[in-house]
């Protein structure tokens, strides 16, 4: 697994700081936060909070609300500082985004993004605000958790970093058959994958004669992208944020 | 070699798609569990027999899941083709792998803190059709989830609770909507059935078991009473698809045990009515208890079944009633066929050649009360009845026992509980649960087992010879269908409040039942 949030931002359209700002907060950020925001706050499995387009709010309040709830349905967790802890953090945060770096925005056109995701036919394994498939993650919020340099690499290399709950496994039956597929559930006696016509493939492991994790991702890499198209897609990825209910984030919540 | 591997390998990959004509040939895949009832007729007997007569002995727990125990677990799983789906109380739902009881998915529908809850947290199953799940909530809503992985598509308002209005009942699919009643009668509230399209969720028909003003039956409420006359349909009823007719049982008139402010025959409280499924037309209805006093819904399974009566092949209903009665109606016309008591009583003189109920002269609850039989629970009431095609038997379990009825007089609070009486246990009297068999061209016993206590637990036949029920203190029970001999037992931990299914799984018959906060399955070894 590649640490992708170790990459240079490549999006960013302003030049990119050489050094992180150092801050009393930059501890706390850094065995907490960083491995999903970043080192420097520049994204990667969460969001960018350097110059990302803030979703959640940009003022004090909104910060400590996100940071001591979580946003639930999604990989942001809730998080209990204590004493001048969270005053720390909250400073440091503001200060990744008073350096002068612009807000990260796509280059690409979002529309002729939606035809290419269309056109390729990524909902025959995603799914999109309750249409396409259940069997690779739901892309509804992609956008909001994502930062731009990861979703680019997620096209483009997606074995570059897969998360555990979508690793492939792949089965050989006691005859000799073969099934490869998310799995859903496991113990040592039973083991239930999701195969990509979306059915549940369900053994006993008694069943099984061999099975292993795939190293790459289910999902194919798409290289053959022109730049334009890759930009146009990015775009387009970028650009779903979900809709927040009144209970916080609908989607996702206790589902794969 | 292969190519069989592969055909094996593609039934236990799963089929998500339960089309609507599977629904009406459910009884043709034994191995499987589709509806509330298992077959749209609630005839509840499986052709199964790998757990029969001679090995049931030997039937022991395979798993166990435990859900978050919030209330009286009375739910009914489904199965679909090796996965199985389940509701719990307080808005919970699961699926899991039907063999061994592993996880799939679960989510939670998350109740309003201040909901009034008019039927508890409680919840009794889901409706499955193509690739969706249906459920209740018990603060009145309808949910639509996606049986690929829980999520929820769509939820819609069935009754709000503000009114006193609630849904416990598992949805019954018919076609391309989703009918459903609402719970409520305890609060005075109008009751309807309802019907949902399945893909938006956007009402179809709605069909108010008390006629509006100027409607037929509507004289049949003193003054305003109609407004608040309760007649909640409040159970998942069954479907006739030759026919086209919906079969539902309705709630007794509110307020429950005071029928002076309700002048009147009260229609179609305590009646089993007939309803066109595509429009929610009322075809026929008969009134099993005309100005009921005593709780005695008709809300019992409406069972279908097709046989001779009296040498004419005949398309019957039979409904255990609440009231103690064993009821036998031509499903066409809702004509009267016969009504036999199954239960002690001590209301009814016998029937007028309508069907109409010759009542006692005093039965009703009294300000100081009134000795009935059976009790304001009945009788029979929601535990699943079976039939058994081979033997020609109808199986029941039901109360045994007696009730001092009160009435006082009540006024009417939007909201509130709406009883009009209490009642009272009678001392020194005993009273017992019962599982009777039936024939049901006589309504004659052919054998009885009598449980310690009256229990909320139904019957599953199956054609290994074998009645599957049992009772409140926790004992799941097999008994021989032909001589209600005891099988097999266990006890389970906790009392029981649904019925039992069966299923099978590559090549492997299971019975799952619901008890306490755990679902347990048993297999042979
Ligand atoms: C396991 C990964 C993970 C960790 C660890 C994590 N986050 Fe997040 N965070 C996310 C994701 C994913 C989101 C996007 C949530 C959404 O979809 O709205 C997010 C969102 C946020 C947001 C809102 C951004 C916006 O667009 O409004 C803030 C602020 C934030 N995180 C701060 C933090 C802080 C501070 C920490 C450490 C104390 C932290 N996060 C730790 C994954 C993580
Ligand atoms: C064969 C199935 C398949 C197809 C087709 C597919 N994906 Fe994926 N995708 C997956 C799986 C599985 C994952 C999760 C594992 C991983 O991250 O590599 C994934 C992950 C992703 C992610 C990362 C999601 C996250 O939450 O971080 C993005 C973005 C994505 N895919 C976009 C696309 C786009 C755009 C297309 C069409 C060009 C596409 N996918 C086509 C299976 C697929």
């Amino acid at each position: 697994m590649k640490l992708l949030w170790a990459l240079a931002p490549l999006l960013v359209t302003a030049q990119t700081i050489s050094k992180p700002p150092v801050a009393p907060g930059r501890s706390i950020y850094l065995s907490n936060c960083s491995l999903c925001h970043g080192a420097t706050g520049e994204g990667g499995r969460g969001p960018n909070l350097s110059s990302g387009t803030p979703v959640h709010g940009t003022t004090d309040a909104d910060l400590r609300r996100v940071i001591s709830k979580g946003v639930s349905g999604t990989p942001m967790p809730s998080f209990r500082f204590e004493g001048s802890e969270m005053a720390q953090l909250l400073g440091y945060l503001r200060s990744l985004r008073t350096t002068r770096v612009a807000v990260e925005k796509a280059p690409g056109d979002a529309a002729s993004g939606h035809v290419i995701y269309e056109k390729l036919r990524c909902n025959a394994c995603h799914r999109i605000d309750k249409s396409g498939s259940v069997y690779g993650p739901d892309l509804s919020r992609v956008g909001a958790g994502r930062s731009l340099a990861y979703l680019r690499e997620s096209i483009v290399n997606p074995s570059a970093d897969v998360p555990p709950v979508y690793r492939g496994v792949a089965v050989t039956a006691a005859d000799g058959s073969r099934v490869t597929g998310i799995r859903v559930n496991e113990d040592s006696f039973s083991l239930q994958l999701r195969n990509i016509a979306q059915q549940f493939v369900l053994f006993d492991k008694s069943e099984i004669k061999e099975m292993g994790e795939r190293k790459e991702s289910l999902m194919p890499p798409y290289s053959n992208l022109t730049p334009k198209e890759l930009d146009d897609l990015v775009s387009y990825l970028a650009s779903l944020r979900g809709a927040i209910t009144k209970q916080g984030v609908k989607k996702g919540v206790e589902v794969r | 070699m292969r190519s069989v591997f592969c055909a094996a390998l593609l039934m236990l990959a799963v089929r998500a798609e339960v089309p609507y004509e599977r629904l009406v040939n459910a009884s043709s895949e034994p191995q499987n569990w589709l509806t509330y009832h298992g077959d749209y007729g609630g005839v509840r007997h499986r052709e199964l027999d790998q757990i029969n007569t001679a090995n049931v002995k030997d039937l022991r727990l395979e798993w166990l899941f435990q859900v978050p125990k919030s209330g009286r677990f009375e739910t009914v799983p489904l199965v679909v083709d090796g996965v199985m789906y389940f509701t719990a109380p307080e808005g919970h739902a699961f699926a899991v792998d039907a063999r061994s009881g592993r996880e799939l998915w679960r989510r939670r529908h998350r109740i309003p803190e201040n909901a009034l809850l008019v039927g508890g947290s409680i919840n009794r199953g889901f409706a499955v059709l193509g690739g969706r799940l249906y459920m209740a909530t018990p603060e009145g809503r309808l949910l639509c989830l996606d049986s690929r992985n829980g999520e929820e598509l769509w939820d819609v308002e069935v009754g709000p609770w503000q009114k006193g209005f609630g849904a416990t009942s598992a949805p019954l699919a018919v076609k391309d909507k989703l009918i459903i009643g609402v719970a409520g009668g305890e609060y005075g509230v109008r009751g309807y059935l309802d019907a949902y399209d399945a893909a938006t969720g956007k009402r179809v028909w709605r069909w108010y078991s008390i006629p509006g003003k100027g409607e037929p039956g509507n004289e049949t409420w003193s003054g305003d009473s109609w407004l608040r006359g309760g007649a909640p349909p409040w159970m998942t009823g069954t479907y006739d698809p030759q026919l086209g007719l919906l079969y539902w049982g309705i709630g007794n008139p509110a307020p429950d045990l005071d029928g002076d402010v309700r002048k009147g025959d009260n229609l179609y409280s305590s009646s089993i009515v007939a309803l066109d499924a595509n429009t929610g037309k009322l075809v026929w209805h008969y009134q099993t208890m005309p100005h009921d006093t005593h709780d005695w819904d008709a809300a019992q399974t409406p069972m279908l079944a097709d046989l001779d009566w009296k040498g004419q092949p005949r398309k019957l209903l039979f409904q255990g009633n609440r009231n103690g009665f064993f009821y036998v109606l031509d499903r066409v016309t809702g004509k009267f066929l016969m009504a036999k008591a199954f239960a002690r009583q001590n209301w009814s003189r016998g029937f007028d050649e309508t069907g109409r109920p010759i009542y006692e002269a005093s039965i009703d609850p009294t300000p100081d009360g009134n000795r009935i039989c059976p009790g304001l629970a009945g009788g029979a009431n929601w535990m699943a009845p079976a039939f058994n095609p081979q033997l020609k038997t109808f199986y029941l379990q039901y109360f045994e026992e007696c009730h001092t009825y009160y009435s006082m007089p009540q006024q009417f609070k939007e909201g509130k509980p709406y009883w009009g009486g209490t009642y009272q246990s009678i001392e020194n009297e005993r009273k017992w649960g019962n599982v009777k068999a039936l024939d049901p061209f006589t309504g004659e016993a052919k054998w009885s087992f009598e449980f310690n206590k009256p229990s909320w637990v139904g019957t599953l036949s199956t054609s290994g010879g074998l009645l599957f029920t049992g009772d409140d203190d926790g004992y799941l029970v097999a008994l021989d269908a032909r001589s209600g001999k005891l099988l097999w037992k266990i006890n389970t931990g906790a009392s029981m409040a649904t019925a039992p299914i069966t299923y099978m799984v590559k090549g492997k018959q299971y019975l799952t039942m619901a008890s306490g906060g755990a679902l347990l399955t048993f297999a042979l070894p």
